[in-house]
């Protein structure tokens, strides 16, 4: 995807900026692709397994000691894991990723939602980012990839 | 930061030049008997794997994935040189007497941490006296190390530890190994001037270690001229600089860490010259070669090791017959042959 191409589109932003911003978008994409290949079956199903995954391990992610630390109840994390209620707010989300140990993008995706910085980005330049979406949602996952991939420098 | 497509490192400046990029891919070749004879170009057969740090990490050593960066699989003895690619606007600059596509960079290439232009311990910045970098698109490639005006000593794949690589024998120590770049870019207001001067067309181009790291030593000699900067100094925007460390790998465990197969040892000078296939000069006219690093010029070649170690001569150095090269120049037709090392 070509800088130029967005600087027709809205020559008031910088193409730094641009490129910055079509990241977060394309790994937007990238994680939607990725929950799709994974053929996970719902954002509940996947908190439990999640959750019950670490809780062997360490008890400290019994749903009570869950629920607390990320500010809900028992009882309403028991049924957002059953799927009874809508997904969480984006707030609990967040806290749920970061304790779980999970992509906050993914889990929002799940929820179908998508961050308040990305919808910012994109409700600022909508006709952009629509086009930009449309033209890679039928991307390989690995062409996908290839776009957010940057190396990565170190210590040398 | 750069990103990694298709086996080559892109470096893009969009606040710069939007409509520019610049590549460097990494491309196996035959290796040059190492004697006193100064041999032409050889061809490309193919490009090198590269592969993030972290895509392998449960198979690398921390102080690896703590350089970051790619890793690419060599074979022991095993030849390569840089290709550097830049795709943009056409220009042309009365200032520099630089004319080319794209953004221009200057690039700064250390094995083990040593210079390979100016024989320095590698450093931030760009510097002159002696310069140590090159400038593309005035440099089409980079083979070896510069070891004496339009000279260069091959980079030749060697274990780090063994004593071969050029680190070692010019610092005792085999720290680093691999390859490190990095790429500096003109400063906007220097770009703008040469797009303002009226010759700026918007035309595209047509035209003690772990075992497994590698380090490179310096192989045959080579006719190879590294071209001095036409820019002042300041012109380049250090501030914009990148840079990419490249582990190398022994081919030998490129399977077993990234699961893929390494390719096949190239072919031999012998082979290739007996083959009737092409060698290459390159003629840039108009432009200045650097003289060369005596310090690099001081390093033993990796066949004087080898006999110092072994008291044999190191397969492939005796001299081959390569005919006539093929003249390469920025005005004439065809770029330097780039062959599939499937055909052999």
């Amino acid at each position: 995807m070509r800088e130029s191409r967005f600087k027709r589109s809205n020559p008031n932003h910088s193409a730094a900026d641009q490129r910055i911003d079509t990241l977060g978008i394309v790994a937007y994409i990238g994680n939607m692709q990725r929950l799709k290949s994974n053929k996970l079956s719902s954002l509940g199903d996947y908190l439990r397994q999640r959750r019950e995954t670490l809780a062997a391990k360490d008890p400290s992610f019994s749903l009570r000691q869950l629920a607390v630390r990320c500010g809900v109840t028992p009882a309403y994390l028991s049924r957002v894991e059953r799927d009874e209620v809508p997904p969480p707010g984006e707030e609990t989300l967040l806290k749920l990723a970061a304790e779980l140990l999970e992509d906050p993008d993914v889990l929002l995706a799940m929820a179908g939602k998508i961050s308040a910085d990305l919808r910012q980005v994109i409700l600022s330049r909508p006709k952009l980012f629509a086009d930009l979406i449309r033209s890679i949602k039928s991307m390989p996952d690995q062409a996908v990839l290839k776009i957010v991939r940057d190396v990565r420098d170190g210590e040398w | 930061m750069p990103t990694l497509e298709h086996d080559e490192l892109v470096f893009r400046f969009p606040s710069i030049e939007p409509d520019a990029q610049f590549s460097i891919s990494f491309m196996r070749t035959l290796r040059i008997p190492d004697t006193e004879q100064i041999y032409s170009l050889p061809p490309g057969l193919g490009t090198f794997p590269l592969r993030h740090v972290e895509d392998h990490a449960e198979n690398l050593p921390v102080r690896t994935l703590d350089r970051g960066g790619v890793i690419m699989p060599m074979w022991q003895a095993e030849a390569m040189w840089m290709n550097f690619n830049n795709d943009g606007p056409e220009w042309a600059d009365e200032h520099s007497m630089e004319t080319g596509y794209g953004l221009p960079v200057a690039i700064k290439i250390a094995a083990g941490k040593i210079n390979a232009v100016s024989g320095e311990v590698w450093r931030p910045g760009l510097h002159r006296d002696p310069q140590d970098y090159a400038v593309s698109p005035a440099q089409p490639w980079l083979d070896g190390f510069a070891v004496e005006k339009g000279v260069i000593r091959q980079f030749v794949a060697m274990p780090l530890g063994d004593g071969y690589s050029v680190e070692e024998q010019l610092t005792q120590t085999s720290e680093w190994g691999g390859v490190q770049i990095s790429v500096t870019p003109l400063k906007a207001e220097v770009w703008q001037r040469i797009k303002e001067s009226g010759q700026f067309s918007l035309s595209k181009c047509c035209s003690s270690v772990d075992s497994l790291e590698m380090g490179l030593g310096a192989g045959g000699r080579m006719h190879q001229e590294i071209y001095e900067d036409g820019f002042d100094l300041e012109d380049w925007d250090f501030e914009a600089t990148e840079r990419v460390f490249i582990s190398l790998i022994h081919a030998k465990d490129w399977m077993s860490i990234s699961g893929e197969p390494a390719s096949n040892e190239p072919p031999t000078a012998k082979d290739y010259s007996e083959a009737g296939l092409p060698w290459f000069d390159y003629y840039a006219k108009d432009l200045q070669a650097l003289p060369g690093s005596d310090t690099l010029a001081s390093v033993k070649s990796v066949a004087g090791i080898f006999k110092d170690k072994t008291g044999a001569q190191l397969v492939g150095s005796t001299d081959v017959q390569t005919g006539k090269p093929v003249i390469l120049g920025p005005d004439l037709p065809g770029p330097r042959q780039v062959r599939s090392s499937t055909s052999w």
